[in-house]
């Protein structure tokens, strides 16, 4: 295409195609955005810790950061689609163009999309840092966690030694979970409370939590443990400080 | 290509009969193989010092059922033909031309694609059908997870089936997947399209074929040894405990990872020598590239996948502990050399799926590749990156917590390259006259499912989100939107594309269509169903769930059982078009690149003059005509 050509183009803004492409860009930001939050926040039910609630708050704000650039690639394509189609079994007449690159767009595209990682980045590292320090806080509810084919068992070492199948956890209360395996690799998994780390066999593994709703919750094994892995989950109590004192002493601990 | 001059035939009391060459194919191969089993697990059997040890009484099972596999393996390829080349190399007497020739599968018919045939459009056609059945095979045991998950509870089949079948189902899917675009189309096409009469190495070609039929025994007889309960990840510990299945998956593996590097050396040395007079990289079409980025990037990571097995079965066989934690090794270990393959594996998988989309691209929007250059940067930087994200399948593991801030960065930098990627394509379609042909329709589609199947990877990548989503089936839908909505739909447009050009014959349109709308719609209604019962909380490789999750997996099933049906329909269009359909014009599509100079049936040496490359493939669009 010769300079002239280039020059008697209409700009790229003023062309109908572009328009389009905006309108549609728009809408779809909109309605992806609103529709995958709301059932992404639905389906993850309500948060019973900390961690879950800032989770499904990330999940929210990625969405609404991704949503332009899914809105983008949806409006763009269903705009080559709107345009001139071509049916049939010989080839259509060759495009009025032959744009091979545009330095500008492709410049745009790389230098957008890193922003937006970045952002994601950096966002991660400072909920990563939170849970860094989650672990390092003091005054918290020790339990040791031993996975085995296919059941938990708890031991509350800050409350003497007491032993139970299902978890009781006061609410509030920041707990600290130090998890192992005896035979083979499993994951402790509390639903609701969206904490997760694997129980390997010779290693003590930790991961932190505040539950902060009285209830009961889910907790599964996250990792294919062998013939009734998918028979290994148990329940959570969280229950009131004072219950909690009274359940360990009735498991012979102390308060 | 070849050097060897026409020596006269051997003279001798054998030279009128049949040249043992000519006896060889598949079925000599399994008599062989079976022998060499039968006799290996005799041997075995009878002459290794019985265990000592007491407390590890499978130990001497797993030894003979390892060197049973060996003979098996050692069996097969010797009835196959594949020690013929090296002995007479050994002997100093290389090949005759008339037995080159013989090799190449010249005037044999049907029977060439039964035999250690290295002509690459044979080993292109064997590839296209065991694809085809390994996928029907995966397939059948998808349906069976769906079907389990769909009753109430789940529980339809014992746990020790349910296990097993989740992991066959994997480790086929996974096979496929790696050979469904570098295998039938990085064989079949990519030679005559950089204008060469054959790959680089037509023997290895046939070796790394008849490797992959060689793991498909040991595999299945996983089923018949116990099972593999592990799921194809093989975590050890549970791989150490499982049954002798596990043995033959390990075997089935090492096998597989060989073939691999073989294709992988072939398929680079090919594409770095052997291109046409004229193609210089800026004129090498980027389908080229992508099949050369994939094969490459699994040169280095395969053997790690092979390294990881060989150290489970010592483990299992000889009790040795590099993973065993009570002998000083680390389950760790495991997970990171596991890893280390399977997360650039993910990448070999689907870099060729995209560059058969940029290749198509421009065919039916007649107009350039938009950004040549950019495809390239997202093809290297995809594959650079890729080998350093591995260890985001551990941000829960408890292993090297420090890490998990670095390895977020790496993965989530991948971003950028895969968003190149789609500029391409993007910036193809637009002002293009679309051409609305089956592969327009992969196009669409697969920019569609990738979108999805990328921006959940990104919630994924983010280590504190991880701790609520890893291991859930949340996962498992992200992977199958990249994977299967984009890798395996841009595969089965790049197999309409060009099968005009492998068979002959034009893809039944009506039957294209039928199915593409019936499995993508399934697509959707099935992995929207895993994404809903993920977040809510349902784990994966579960065969019984809570009645709360009910809902969402009835959707799920349902929507498996619509991916069935299309996936028939398609088989059927499949055969129906290969057997009876329209006879293809030699370039049907008006592409430009050079797979489409060549007539149909392609001749056995491709072009009987090589062409000379004057220009890139992409010069459409008006200035041109």
């Amino acid at each position: 295409m010769s300079e002239l050509e280039t020059a008697k183009r209409l700009a790229w803004w003023k062309r109908a195609d572009a328009k389009k492409a905006v309108v549609l860009w728009a809408i779809f930001t909109l309605v992806i955005g609103y529709v995958a939050s709301t059932i992404q926040t639905r389906v993850m039910g309500s948060a019973a810790s900390e961690n879950m609630s800032s989770t499904i708050n990330m999940i929210k704000i990625f969405t609404w950061a991704a949503s332009p650039v899914a809105g983008l690639v949806a409006a763009l394509t269903i705009t080559t689609l709107l345009g001139k189609r071509h049916f049939g079994d010989n080839p259509p007449p060759e495009a009025e163009h032959e744009i091979r690159n545009s330095p500008k767009v492709a410049a745009t595209w790389v230098v957008v999309s890193t922003l937006l990682c970045l952002f994601a980045v950096i966002y991660g590292m400072v909920l990563v840092q939170k849970d860094e320090n989650n672990l390092r806080s003091a005054n918290s509810l020790n339990i040791d966690v031993t996975g085995q084919q296919w059941a938990w068992s708890f031991n509350y070492v800050d409350n003497g030694g007491a032993q139970s199948a299902d978890l009781y956890l006061p609410v509030d209360k920041h707990v600290v979970f130090h998890v192992t395996s005896t035979d083979v690799m499993h994951s402790f998994w509390i639903v609701q409370m969206g904490i997760k780390v694997d129980a390997n066999p010779g290693y003590i593994t930790e991961t932190a939590t505040t539950p902060n709703k009285i209830g009961v919750y889910d907790l599964r094994c996250a990792e294919l443990c062998g013939l009734y892995h998918a028979y290994m989950q148990k329940q959570v109590h969280v229950v009131s400080q004072a219950d909690y004192d009274a359940w360990v002493q009735s498991q012979g601990g102390k308060a | 290509m070849t050097t060897v001059t026409n020596r006269p035939a051997p003279a001798g009391p054998t030279a009128p009969k049949k040249a043992l060459i000519e006896r060889l194919s598949i079925i000599t191969g399994l008599l062989l193989g079976v022998v060499g089993a039968l006799l290996c697990w005799y041997l075995a059997r009878t002459f290794l010092p019985v265990n000592t040890d007491g407390s590890y009484i499978k130990t001497r099972m797993d030894q003979e059922v390892f060197i049973a596999m060996i003979g098996w393996f050692v069996g097969f390829m010797t009835g196959m033909g594949a020690l013929i080349g090296p002995f007479r190399w050994l002997l100093g007497k290389d090949l005759t031309h008339d037995e080159n020739m013989f090799y190449a599968g010249k005037d044999q018919g049907v029977k060439r694609y039964f035999r250690y045939t290295t002509d690459h459009k044979v080993v292109g056609i064997q590839y296209l059908v065991i694809t085809m059945v390994v996928f029907f095979v995966g397939g059948v045991l998808a349906m069976l997870i769906r079907t389990d998950l769909g009753h109430k509870g789940g529980n339809w089949l014992q746990p020790q089936t349910y296990n097993t079948v989740v992991g066959m189902h994997g480790i086929t899917m996974v096979v496929g997947a790696i050979i469904m675009v570098t295998g039938p189309f990085g064989n079949f096409i990519m030679p005559i399209m950089i204008g060469a009469r054959d790959m680089a190495f037509p023997r290895l070609n046939a070796l790394s074929f008849w490797l992959v039929v060689a793991a498909v025994p040991p595999l299945l007889s996983a089923l018949w040894l116990g099972g593999i309960p592990t799921g194809w990840s093989a975590y050890n510990p549970l791989e150490n405990q499982a049954p002798p299945g596990m043995d033959g998956f390990i075997m089935a593996i090492c096998i597989f990872a060989i073939s691999t590097m073989v294709a992988g050396a072939n398929i680079t040395a090919t594409a770095i020598k052997m291109r046409a007079k004229g193609m210089t990289w800026n004129r090498t079409p980027i389908f080229i590239y992508g099949v050369v980025a994939s094969v490459a990037l699994a040169l280095p990571v395969f053997p790690v996948f092979f390294l990881s097995q060989v150290l489970s079965g010592l483990d299992r066989a000889t009790g040795s502990t590099f993973f065993d934690v009570r002998g000083g090794g680390s389950p760790w270990l495991y997970e990171n050399l596991f890893w280390i393959m399977g997360h650039p594996e993910v990448y070999v998988i689907l870099i060729p799926s995209l560059a058969a989309l940029m290749e198509m691209a421009p065919v039916f929007t007649r107009r350039p590749l938009f950004s040549f250059n950019l495809a390239i940067m997202g093809i290297a930087g995809i594959s650079g990156l890729s080998v350093l994200v591995w260890a985001h399948h551990l941000y829960v593991s408890g292993w090297a917590p420090l890490l998990n801030g670095p390895f977020m960065l790496t993965t989530e930098l991948i971003s950028i390259p895969t968003g190149m990627l789609f500029l391409v394509l993007i910036g193809t379609l637009w002002r293009g006259r679309v051409w609305i042909t089956l592969p327009t329709a992969a196009i669409y589609a697969v920019l569609l499912n990738f979108t999805i199947g990328g921006i959940t990877g990104i919630y994924l990548s983010d280590v504190s989100a991880d701790a609520a989503l890893h291991g859930s089936l949340f996962v498992t839908a992200h992977f199958h939107y990249t994977l299967m909505g984009s890798g395996l739909t841009a595969a089965i447009g790049a197999m309409v594309y060009w099968f005009p050009k492998m068979t002959g014959r034009m893809f039944d349109k009506k039957l294209g269509w039928t199915a593409f709308w019936i499995t993508q719609i399934g697509f959707q209604i099935t992995f929207m169903g895993m994404f809903m019962v993920g977040l809510a909380g349902q784990p994966r490789r579960v065969g019984a769930i809570s009645d709360f999750f009910h809902q969402g997996n009835v959707i799920a099933t349902a929507g498996a059982y619509i991916i069935m049906a299309g996936m028939l329909v398609l088989l059927h269009g499949v055969v129906v078009s290969w057997v009876w359909g329209v006879k293809a014009p030699q370039n049907p599509w008006f592409a430009k690149s050079l797979e489409w100079s060549v007539a149909n049936p392609v001749p056995l040496e491709n072009f009987a003059v090589l062409p000379v490359v004057t220009e890139d493939v992409y010069g459409y669009g008006k200035a041109q005509s």
